[in-house]
């Protein structure tokens, strides 16, 4: 089963834009050697309008020092999640969790909510919400975890 | 009467004997939608009030704030 | 009797729209009290920069009596993270005629016009309306609104009215802060409102009589009245698919607050007809003794107020319902219910209906006995009177897609009072005293972006 697991985050780690099927846990560890971010998003939440498109920017900058993002969507009705994504492309790995077991299992406390991971996998930092006045720190942060400082 | 509801209102809303009310974060979907704000046409309720205080002697009783999608 | 009947005296106004201009006053305030509600909650679409409301209302009771046209805009303008400015603007214009507090007697009357420079007349058997105004109101606020801290936000805002003789200027702050993971959000707001009221001819003196045309000597110049608000609120989040509101809200007015063209007909105690009047010579004036009302010049009103909103498969309900409770002795429950069903595509129709009923105030009065001590106060104003409305709507809406929306609505609303029988004297009873009021509403809104 882990195999399997495995093998499908791989597959998708491959292709940054694909989208793969309801995923029933994130394993982390899949992603060694990566600083990950894991964010959590709907369709009807306002500031992901904000925060998709900064992840963006942030994939697109950090891919090379080995930034993964992975974008969990919690809309329960999928096409909604795909009219913002048509406004508002996520160019990283999107999973998609309808059940809510993510948000769940990770304590989401508030929409939208992203976890930083180090490259041993370790939670190293939670955001709740985003502002745009806040996106320095955020970055600031995340280059201190891609080069491995300790907070 | 009206202080008496008004604390039951306020005691149920605060204390943790209301925490079974509610939702998950991640669970707001219909709550965010425009429909379900709970003030979703306000130019509407301000023209109403206007109608309704010239012609009756009572005003008022909206508030504001909560619901929606409880986001940031 | 005179011949002269009703004379449009140009910038003359009335009470009507004193009170709406109260009205407009207070939902100004009450528009501004609603701060971060006063901008509508912020969407998951692509938002444009500026988000603008428009609509158009007309507003026009039956019987020749008041009509009132409005055309109202805001503009709402995203400066990121949650932060919000609102601008309103409105315009609208009152016709039409308002009675005046007298009764209906057997025999024509005459009365002296708010301006104390001509006469209007009544037929026999007719509820006395003044039609001696028509005046343009121009209100405006802005608003703004800002989170601080993750939980709190914060409102405040300026509002303003003017029209021909009366001006309005106020300030309201609002502060929310949210609980339970944002499931529980607790309100407070305060809003100061200080108006000048400038009644045409000036304010007259409480309780002293209607005068000849061209008599103002019981007039006194423009006065003022403030009125502070404070209102508690909770939001509680009761399911995936229901949000609760609870709102407790304290008034305070003090100052002027009679309507200075209003009167009461001063009456034989046993027949219950007015008492004749002479004008003087070389002039016209009132047929009949009457008497300029008179109310305290405070007033404390509570409210609680309750909203519950479900969703249904698509489908919204409102229910919401009011009490309020002041000390002139007025007490007014209304229960409002409206169901939102949307069909096809960006299409919706919203049916409303409304119950209003409302118990008099302790100094409201269908007339004055002659021979007994004054009161006090005294008003025959039918809106401080027993009654009860109801109010039936419909409203159509439909979304264009790119952010614009368009909706129109068509509402009827019905006053039906009754005279307590206490209050009828003798041949008052042979005469309907309250007829009460039917109203038509009719609104039309666009939304654009810019």
């Amino acid at each position: 089963m882990r195999g399997a697991l495995l093998a499908l985050v791989c597959l998708v780690a491959i292709s940054p834009n694909a989208q793969a099927v309801d995923a029933a846990s994130l394993d982390i560890k899949a992603h060694a050697g990566k600083v990950v971010i894991v964010d959590f998003w709907a369709s009807w939440c306002a500031p992901c309008r904000q925060s998709i498109p900064w992840l963006n920017d942030m994939q697109a900058k950090y891919a090379a020092r080995g930034l993964v993002v992975i974008g969990v969507n919690v809309d329960t009705e999928r096409p909604l999640a795909q009219k913002f994504l048509a406004q508002t492309p996520a160019r990283f790995e999107i999973v998609y969790d309808a059940q809510g077991r993510l948000p769940q299992e990770y304590g989401v406390q508030g929409m939208p909510a992203s976890f930083i991971f180090d490259r041993a996998g370790r939670l190293v930092g939670k955001h709740l919400g985003f502002k745009n006045a806040g996106r320095d720190e955020y970055e600031a942060l995340l280059v201190k975890t891609l080069n491995g400082e300790k907070e | 009467m009206i202080r008496k509801a008004l604390s039951l209102a306020l005691v149920c809303a605060v204390l943790s004997g209301c925490k079974t009310l509610g939702v998950e974060p991640w669970q707001r979907d219909i709550l965010a939608k425009p429909e379900m704000a709970l003030d979703a046409d306000p130019l509407e309720s301000a023209l109403d009030d206007h109608i309704y205080f010239s012609k009756e002697a009572s005003s008022g009783g909206r508030g504001f704030g909560g619901g929606g999608c409880g986001c940031n | 009797m005179a011949a002269d009947s009703v004379a449009a005296a140009v910038g003359a106004t009335e009470m009507e729209e004193k009170e709406s201009s109260i009205g407009a006053a207070l939902a100004a305030a009450t528009c501004s009290l609603l701060g971060v509600a006063a901008i509508a909650p912020a969407q998951a679409q692509e938002v444009p920069t500026w988000q603008v409301d428009t609509a158009a209302l007309y507003y026009g009771e039956s019987d020749g009596r008041v009509k009132d046209a409005s055309v109202s805009v805001n503009a709402r303008r995203d400066f990121q993270d949650e932060r919000f400015l609102s601008l309103d603007l409105s315009v609208d214009t009152l016709t039409g005629a308002s009675p005046n507090g007298a009764l209906a007697q057997g025999g024509a009357q005459t009365f002296t016009s708010p301006s104390g420079k001509a006469s209007y007349s009544t037929n026999r058997d007719k509820i006395p309306l003044d039609d001696t105004f028509k005046d343009t109101r121009v209100a405006g606020g802005i608003n703004w609104t800002q989170p601080f801290a993750r939980l709190y936000t914060f409102s405040a805002g300026l509002g303003a009215s003017s029209e021909y003789d009366y001006q309005h200027a106020g300030v309201n702050l609002g502060l929310s802060r949210d609980f339970n993971q944002r499931n529980t959000t607790l309100s407070t707001g305060l809003s100061y409102s200080s108006d000048k009221i400038d009644p045409v001819g000036g304010a007259p003196m409480p309780l002293s009589q209607m005068l000849d045309v061209g008599n103002l000597a019981n007039r006194a110049g423009s006065k003022s009245k403030d009125i502070v608000d404070a209102l508690f609120g909770v939001t509680q989040v009761i399911s995936r698919t229901t949000v609760l509101r609870l709102n407790y809200s304290y008034s305070d007015s003090s100052g002027y607050l009679n309507d200075p063209y209003k009167i009461l007909s001063v009456v034989d105690p046993v027949s219950g007809d007015a008492i004749p009047r002479t004008p003087a010579a070389g002039t016209t004036g009132p047929s009949s003794v009457y008497l300029f009302e008179s109310r305290p010049d405070t007033r404390r009103k509570q409210a609680l107020y309750g909203e519950l909103k479900k969703y249904l498969s698509g489908k919204v309900l409102s229910l919401s319902y009011r009490y309020m409770t002041d000390d002139w002795g007025i007490d007014s429950n209304t229960v409002e219910a409206r169901f939102r069903w949307p069909f096809q595509t960006g299409m919706y129709l919203e049916p409303t209906l409304r119950f209003y009923t409302q118990t008099a105030a302790d100094f409201y009065k269908l007339s004055l006995p002659l021979g007994q001590p004054l009161p006090r106060f005294a008003s025959a104003d039918y809106r401080l009177s027993d009654f009860n409305a109801t109010t039936v709507g419909l409203k159509f809406g439909r979304e264009l897609g790119n952010g614009q929306q368009w909706s129109a609505r068509l509402e009827y609303y019905q006053q039906t009072g009754s005279a307590p029988s206490g209050l009828l004297i003798g041949n008052q009873a042979t005469r309907d005293q309250t007829p009460g009021l039917k109203a038509i509403i009719a609104q039309f809104t666009y939304r654009f972006g810019l």
